[in-house]
């Protein structure tokens, strides 16, 4: 039987605050349909014939089915049959860790993941080692790599049905854990963890670089936005190396004070370039417990204020290497152009009347 | 005492409380004297969606104007109309604060920036529309807010607001109050775009969706989205994800709704509760301050429906003053 690939397609992905405060942009649910659809198409192209999908109540579905019976009204079956996971429908992240929890136990392949960084920490969470193909609709995407949709379906496609050899098809990734008092809450992040003054959660995006005292990266990239950006303009740490970068922001009063070593402009947000002080940063090496200055705020995850602590509370950070797996989009495309995975002999010409 | 944690200080934390408490209260007393027949006409109870319109409001003055809709109870409270004015205009009592002849879907008071409860629904967004122009033209930083619900927002009204707001790059803000019907009519059945800021996109304004149940998200948000306007910024959409613990009129039967549904958000999204736990755990204000908050909510309340009670009716011969204004 051909391997069966998840779709877990987040429709409250990019609404979040930072559509005023800074130029970020708001992808439409019909886009999102139509990512569906181009996946869909590149994966039935690589014999995938059953996708299992999450249901949400945000209007992808539907817009998915209208495609399907359009195509079909043509007369072409471009598309794997889309089975739904029964579930119930919340509207909140608890869907996404649902559907992925889901789809683990039903054994998917790979999960194809529309969202941005905070639904793809949501899918991580729960997926164990099924391997995850990241497409980025979301505001800050430093995880998911930007790029044609279709590519990502193909290589997932060439991926889950063997064409592409594991080793190849396969990238290993980092995760930084979060434990809070021993135990008691532990949360992950994929690219960082920061740590801010405000100490509620309120509208969670991050903007306020004033408030940034801590953070904490799985790879510091110069060419993405928001945390890993602050990282990766101080000393680029890539995906594939092993441990992070920890860089201590300065706080007003030592930027005021000119005793912060550096000022930094960052790209915190779409369209926002913004003076961050930066006082020091070192690696952060895998497997080591680093413990934060800050002694109460809240940890943002992935860009997103999630908890707030207080000085009674013990916090500690973990990177860890190896952590989860994705479809290494690039690899799987380079295997196949090499190995000539999409080429075939010509098919006779139909005869013309 | 503890370091507050929160964006708002002690005193407004306080008051943001007894706003949500006072809706609360004020709806629960309607709930129960409707089913009695002490009223007359039609209320819709903005019971459970107390932390938009207290997040919001907590950010506005009385310049700033607000165009409310048929479930307009929670928005007079939160922009400070007075709550005896309230309970004897529902009363239908000269006292009332549009003397009696409105009801409750018509409370206004312009002195406090409160437009009115609207029964047409969308109608409000063009009148948001008109206060931001004024606001824009008297330079005084003032806002104009329409409210509309989730069904309201496929008004055509509504839609030509969005239009005119974006090309007269208006200080005004649509806040939709998504609490899942549309009456009796779930989002998904009735609304084509099945996003509200995918609707504002359209027409070039930004949006952003928050979870209407915790107060702190629709407060900053709101914050934001306000100061932009007042600094000349523009329109913007504000999308508040929230639950609605009563039907869509008093009397609705309410057969479209699962089992257990209320019962399900009263006991995990109710707003006032999360914002207690909240508060209260940060060492900010304690129990007893909530309590004796609640204690003269209920007084307050049970007065405000004495003194209903007991005021007179409008006069025949009043029955075509207070119609029309005149300019």
């Amino acid at each position: 039987m051909a391997p069966v690939v998840g779709i877990i397609a987040n429709p409250v992905s990019a609404r979040d605050i930072r559509r005023v405060v800074a130029n970020a942009a708001s992808l439409q649910i019909t886009d999102r349909a139509n990512i569906v659809l181009r996946v869909l198409a590149a994966l039935r192209a690589c014999g995938v014939t059953d996708v299992l999908m999450m249901p949400e109540k945000g209007g992808i579905r539907g817009h998915v089915e209208r495609g399907v019976v359009r195509a079909r009204a043509h007369g072409d079956t471009p598309y794997p049959a889309i089975h739904l996971v029964d579930m119930p429908v919340t509207g909140t992240v608890a869907d996404t860790h649902r559907a992925a929890a889901a789809m683990r136990q039903a054994g998917v392949a790979a999960i194809v993941v529309l969202g941005g960084d905070g639904t793809h920490r949501a899918v991580v969470a729960h997926c164990g080692s099924i391997p995850i193909a990241g497409i980025s609709t979301g505001t800050n995407n430093a995880f998911p790599e930007h790029r044609e949709p279709t590519i990502t379906g193909l290589a997932t496609g060439l991926a889950v049905t063997g064409k592409v050899p594991a080793p190849v098809a396969f990238a290993a990734n980092k995760r930084i854990d979060v434990c809070v008092n021993g135990g008691e809450l532990r949360e992950i992040a994929l690219v960082d963890v920061a740590l801010v003054t405000e100490r509620y959660i309120g509208a969670r995006a991050l903007y306020r670089t004033e408030n940034f005292r801590e953070l904490f990266v799985t790879f510091a990239d110069p060419e993405v936005i928001g945390m890993s950006a602050i990282a990766g303009l101080l000393e680029p740490v890539a995906r594939d190396e092993s441990g992070g970068l920890m860089v201590r922001l300065a706080t007003p009063e030592q930027r005021q004070a000119g005793t912060c070593g550096t000022i930094l402009h960052a790209p915190i947000a779409p369209g926002m370039i913004t003076p961050v002080g930066v006082t020091d940063w070192r690696r952060m090496p895998a497997g080591v417990p680093f413990v934060p200055e800050i002694k109460a705020g809240s940890i943002a995850l992935d860009g997103e204020r999630e908890v707030s602590f207080s000085a009674r509370d013990r916090v500690s950070l973990t990177l860890r290497d190896d952590a989860f797996r994705t479809v290494n989009v690039g690899g799987c495309m380079r295997f196949a152009a090499q190995n000539r995975l999409l080429a075939g002999a010509p098919a006779p010409l139909p005869a013309t009347a | 005492m503890t370091e507050n944690p929160f964006p708002l200080d002690r005193d407004d934390l306080l008051k943001a409380y007894r706003i949500m408490r006072t809706i609360r209260e004020f709806e629960e007393r309607l709930h129960i004297d409707f089913a009695k027949g002490d009223i007359p006409g039609f209320v819709h109870l903005y019971a459970g969606e107390e932390a938009s319109a207290a997040g919001i409001m907590m950010h506005l003055k009385d310049n700033d104007r607000i165009a409310s809709t048929h479930r307009g109870h929670g928005h007079c409270i939160a922009k400070g109309v007075d709550v005896h004015e309230m309970m004897a205009e529902i009363y239908g009592r000269s006292t009332g604060a549009c003397r009696g002849k409105g009801g409750s879907m018509h409370i206004a008071d312009l002195s406090k920036g409160m437009m009115g409860a609207n029964g047409i629904l969308g109608a409000g967004a063009p009148l948001a529309c008109g206060a931001a122009l004024a606001a824009k033209v008297r330079g005084d930083g003032g806002v104009g807010i329409s409210f509309v619900g989730d069904g309201a927002s496929n008004q055509g009204m509504f839609l030509e607001s969005l239009n005119l707001a974006a090309v007269w790059n208006l200080p005004a803000i649509f806040v939709v109050e998504n609490n899942g019907y549309a009456e009796s009519t779930a989002r998904d059945w009735a609304v084509a775009v099945d996003s509200y800021i995918d609707r504002a996109s359209g027409f070039g304004l930004p949006g952003v969706t928050v979870d209407g149940t915790d107060f702190f998200a629709v407060y900053e948000a709101a914050g934001e989205i306000i100061r932009r306007a007042r600094e000349g910024g523009g329109p913007a959409l504000l999308e508040c994800n929230m639950v609605r613990f009563y039907g869509h009129f008093e009397g609705d039967a309410q057969t479209y709704r699962a089992k257990g549904e209320v019962e399900a958000i009263r006991a995990s999204r109710d707003c006032i509760k999360i914002f207690a736990e909240r508060v209260i755990e940060a060492g900010v204000i304690s129990r007893a301050e909530l309590e004796a908050i609640d204690k003269e909510v209920l007084d307050l309340i049970e007065d405000a429906v004495r003194a209903a009670k007991s005021a007179p009716l409008p006069a025949p011969a009043e029955l075509l003053t207070d119609v029309y204004v005149a300019y």
